[in-house]
């Protein structure tokens, strides 16, 4: 069984990398596609903190802003190309996410949680009032994104084009995921998580798991942000909006945590929805927020637990 | 600048900050559940009292106390639907939901009273009081006694009768309250309804100030977690005084420094004080 989930991962990933061809390749299709991809990247950072540290991150837009803002301001301002900029979100994202990981060290639970909110209020307060970062109107025009691969010369300038980076990234996401879950870092985070006392025992430093844990997971929502600005060819202070985080929390609790495909199964069912049977803006934040409401209060496992409770009975009656 | 003028505006904004922050104050310190909808909860107080005064025509004296019936009526049912996450303690879980309620809120008062910013405007908005060059409303009058009102009242109950020793108790330990025969559920619904109720007041009289906006829950009220942070987890008195403090400071970091960047300088002494001190000033 074990030697087969190589291959089978391998297949699902090519599989995943048709489904807009499968599924008509019209624009539109190119275009939920990609957004899947890119939101589910960047709710996968804040998965990390979820599932495995057991925290709320509501600061998590700081880094997508970052990544967006790092892509479109040098990209148009000092035409920086692809490569060029997504370094720069990563390495930008980590500085802001290890100072707000240093400040939050000694923090738990709610305090965590309204600490990181705040922080993401300043951010916006910043990225709005700030004509660096283009104040309120944002930076307009951002160029395609282009990459060099192998000396192969990559354009993004419409959806189908970027859907093979946007896979891309989402591959090499869930390879650090997957990987990151296996890891010394992963497994002590979960222990940290679910039994402290046992944690302390083996000399697992708790601060430093939570540090190093936090500042890993930015760099992710981060260069989610990046290729969002090349898709919409448009960063503004609305990234920080709370849509972005009440969907990142809902992606990551919809169907499971813990699960590695849970994010973005979760962006996938959001983004359908909003997509192909919106009811108006008004109406999906409705239903978002309701999904996000309902799931924690009836299965507080997610869909997944849905199963379980399937599964029940028969696993008694043995 | 005028200092005086200024001070009196500090006076008035963090008797605001003081009144929209004691729900979640008391609701943190009696049942550890922090309310990411409470920003919801103002904007939906706000819109109620100006339905009822400029769609049914009610006077704003009524509006007030209707809006704030309103919103008892929800907590009670918003907390019957997180009772069982309550119970547990399952304080990630009922973070996140109330941040979902507070997206529904958000989604359904624009479907219900429209995106376009609404004028909530109180009859004592246009009695201003002159000292010479100072001058306030009867509006901002009523917000500083009514603040002043509600939290000694509330001192009172929670220091000096049987319901304040009850709440207390099962803030303290809920299971060892329960041994005693005190029904924690019952506690908690009560501690939220209080919640929802008290935001509808300070919604009713601090609103009035600025146009009300559906979108604005989450913008409006994140100085609240200042004050309830920085006062001390569910420190009555704390609040009141991190209230007014933050007034002074927004009122004199406006006119002195920069009124764009007041939430984030706010934000910021938030920050040093949790990195010095993560319980907050008010902890032991």
């Amino acid at each position: 069984m074990k030697n087969l989930a190589t291959p089978a991962a391998l297949i699902l990933a090519a599989l995943a990398y048709f489904v807009p061809t499968v599924a008509g390749g019209a624009p539109v299709a190119y275009a939920a596609c990609t957004t899947i991809a890119i939101l589910a990247v960047m709710a996968y950072g804040a998965d990390l903190i979820l599932s495995y540290l057991g925290e709320v991150s509501l600061g998590h837009t700081i880094f997508w802003a970052t990544g967006g803002y790092a892509a479109s301001r040098l990209a148009v301002n000092a035409g920086w190309n692809g490569w060029a900029t997504a370094g720069a979100a990563i390495v930008l994202s980590m500085i802001l996410a290890a100072a707000l990981g240093a400040a939050t060290l000694r923090t738990r639970e709610f305090v965590f949680s309204l600490v990181t909110y705040a922080a993401a209020v300043v951010a916006m307060e910043v990225a709005f009032n700030w004509s660096f970062l283009g104040g309120s109107d944002g930076i307009v025009g951002v160029p395609p994104l282009e990459l060099t691969i192998l000396g192969h010369g990559i354009t993004g300038s419409s959806n189908a084009e970027l859907w093979p980076i946007a896979w891309g990234l989402l591959m090499l996401t869930l390879l650090f995921i997957h990987r990151f879950r296996r890891s010394r870092l992963g497994t002590s985070a979960l222990m940290v998580q679910m039994n402290p006392d046992l944690a302390l025992a083996l000399g697992v430093d708790a601060r430093a798991v939570r540090f190093l844990v936090f500042v890993a997971s930015a760099p992710i929502s981060a260069l989610a942000g990046w290729l969002y600005a090349y898709q919409r060819a448009y960063v503004g202070p609305d990234m920080f909006e709370s849509y972005f985080l009440v969907l990142m929390l809902t992606a990551i609790v919809i169907v499971g945590r813990r699960l590695l495909l849970g994010p973005l199964i979760g962006t996938a069912l959001i983004i359908v929805q909003q997509t192909f049977f919106s009811i108006g803006g008004d109406g999906d934040k409705i239903i978002l927020g309701a999904v996000l409401a309902a799931i924690l209060l009836l299965w507080p496992r997610g869909l997944i637990g849905v199963w379980d409770v399937l599964r029940r009975p028969r696993t008694t009656a043995r | 600048m005028n200092l005086a003028q200024q001070l009196i505006n500090g006076l008035v904004l963090g008797s605001g900050y003081a009144l929209i922050a004691i729900g979640w104050t008391v609701l943190l310190g009696a049942a550890r559940l922090v309310n990411f909808a409470h920003g919801q909860l103002y904007m939906l107080g706000a819109f109620i009292a100006w339905f009822i005064m400029f769609k049914l025509g009610l006077s704003y004296f009524l509006s007030v106390p209707l809006a704030m019936l309103a919103l008892g009526l929800m907590g009670v049912l918003l907390q019957a639907m997180m009772l069982r996450l309550v119970m547990q303690q399952n304080l990630t879980s009922l973070m996140i939901v109330t941040l979902g309620f507070g997206y529904v809120m958000q989604g359904g008062a624009a479907k219900i009273f429209g995106g376009d910013p609404e004028r909530f405007i109180s009859p004592l908005q246009n009695a201003t009081i002159r000292f010479g060059e100072i001058w306030f409303t009867w509006q901002d009058v009523l917000t500083l006694v009514g603040t002043l009102l509600l939290f000694g009242v509330l001192w009172l109950v929670l220091n000096r009768t049987r319901i304040g020793a009850v709440v207390r108790s099962v803030a303290e330990d809920p299971k060892l309250a329960q041994l005693f025969g005190i029904n924690a559920a019952l506690v908690y619904i009560g501690v939220f309804v209080f919640e929802c109720a008290a935001v509808g007041l300070g919604a009713g009289l601090v609103a009035p100030r600025t146009p009300i906006l559906a979108s604005m829950g989450f913008d409006e009220v994140i100085l609240t977690f200042v004050v309830v942070v920085l006062g001390g987890i569910g420190s009555v008195g704390g609040s009141l005084l991190a209230g007014f403090g933050l007034g002074m400071f927004t009122a004199l970091f406006g006119a002195l420094v920069s009124p764009a960047y007041t939430t984030a300088a706010a934000f910021l002494v938030l920050l040093t004080v949790l990195v010095l001190r993560p319980r907050g000033l008010g902890a032991k």
